[in-house]
């Protein structure tokens, strides 16, 4: 398994102007990288209306994984990408390495050929980019302390009085 | 794995409850959703079947507090208890990073329980993972219901290891307990997470080593003896 990187100011930059140029060449109007736990890297653009985008992070990883598996059990080694067409909205999921994969979102206003082609160029520089993270891993310093923890209490604080 | 976010100045950390079918895992998230400020979860979503058996997962975005300038998120998950949707549970415990075993207190449960525990560690072998090195804590659930093993005797079923992890006695769906699970495992991860990062930045302020000064000392030491 990958080291989990760490999203930089520097990094999130980088990933946010290749979110934007994907946008503005595919024509699809939202596009999030996640990594295989569901977690959210990086977003750009309009989600649909009251999605709410940590959910559908959630969902799409585990469905792509899921996908991914099923593939692999009837014995098919290549799984790269997975489209979900609606009535309205289409979904792409495009991975760019073992632990991170690129969702985009489109309607009527484009293709899925445009968007495909565009989300493969996308998820490869991704992909370059999260190795670039992985490698300065071990150089980040710690965000906090184990006094600082201690300091700072309960960590859910919305407990609620014992029954 | 935790992911750090220095540009939302956000820490990420998933927890997965595990346990045997219809042990209260869903009803643990239910009941958390239930008391948390709206300006503190998401959504709860349960990807579950016509009886409102767990499918794929219950998935349940929190926030918690800040430390220094980083807010700490939290993502909690549930795995479908029965035994045939053991490739899902595999593809759950993806990237996690503390688990809450919930136990059944049902003196006939006590079977499943251990099946159920056995069947996590071989999940977490598969990803390199032990419950010797990942947070965990234990939870004896239905401890409202009738006929139900001691608290002890669940101890020392699920908890008699080297390392003996903190158990609590609940009631997932009076809330008795919910939350000193959650706290407690969520804080253990962040002490892990927190004791982690410090140590490696000691290792990274140790002057390194001249991999020739030994080399160097050799050559005199053996000039020395001629």
């Amino acid at each position: 398994m990958s080291p989990t990187p760490i999203v930089t100011l520097a990094a999130a930059e980088k990933l946010l102007k290749t979110l934007e140029e994907f946008l503005d060449k595919s024509e699809a109007f939202f596009a999030l990288v996640i990594d295989r736990g569901g977690t959210i890297l990086s977003q750009t653009g309009r989600p649909p209306d009251g999605a709410d985008i940590t959910v559908l992070a959630a969902l799409a990883a585990g469905s792509f994984a899921a996908t991914r598996e099923l593939a692999t059990r009837v014995g098919e080694s290549e799984f790269n990408a997975l489209y979900q067409q609606g009535s309205h909205f289409h979904i792409l999921m495009n991975a760019a390495d073992d632990d991170t994969m690129l969702v985009t979102i489109f309607g009527k206003q484009t293709t899925i050929g445009l968007v495909r082609f565009y989300a493969a160029r996308t998820a490869e520089q991704i992909a370059i980019q999260m190795q670039e993270l992985r490698a300065g891993v071990s150089d980040a310093p710690p965000i906090f302390t184990e006094a600082d923890l201690n300091a700072a209490g309960q960590v859910f604080e919305d407990i609620p009085p014992k029954p | 794995m935790a992911i750090i976010n220095y540009a939302n100045k956000e820490v990420q950390f998933k927890i997965v409850y595990y346990g045997p079918a219809l042990c209260g895992k869903t009803t643990n998230l239910a009941y958390i959703h239930s008391q948390i400020t709206e300006s503190n979860k998401g959504q709860l979503v349960s990807l579950a079947t016509a009886a409102d058996r767990t499918l794929f997962f219950d998935f349940l975005p929190l926030n918690a507090i800040a430390i220094r300038t980083f807010k700490t998120k939290f993502q909690l998950y549930t795995v479908p208890g029965q035994v045939i949707y053991n490739a899902t549970r595999q593809l759950v415990l993806r990237s996690v990073d503390g688990v809450v075993f919930v136990a059944d207190s049902q003196w006939d449960k006590m079977e499943e329980n251990i099946e159920s525990f056995r069947n996590l560690e071989e999940n977490l072998a598969r990803q390199g993972l032990s419950l010797d090195t990942i947070p965990y804590v234990l939870q004896l659930n239905k401890r409202d219901m009738p006929n139900v093993a001691p608290a002890h005797y669940l101890d020392f079923l699920l908890n008699d290891r080297s390392l003996r992890v903190p158990s609590f006695e609940c009631s997932a769906t009076t809330g008795q307990g919910v939350f000193d699970t959650l706290n407690t495992v969520s804080r253990l991860l962040l002490v892990k997470f927190a004791r982690e990062a410090e140590a490696a930045a000691t290792v990274r302020a140790r002057p390194t080593p001249n991999p020739m000064a030994g080399i160097a000392a050799g050559v005199r030491d053996h000039q020395t003896l001629r």
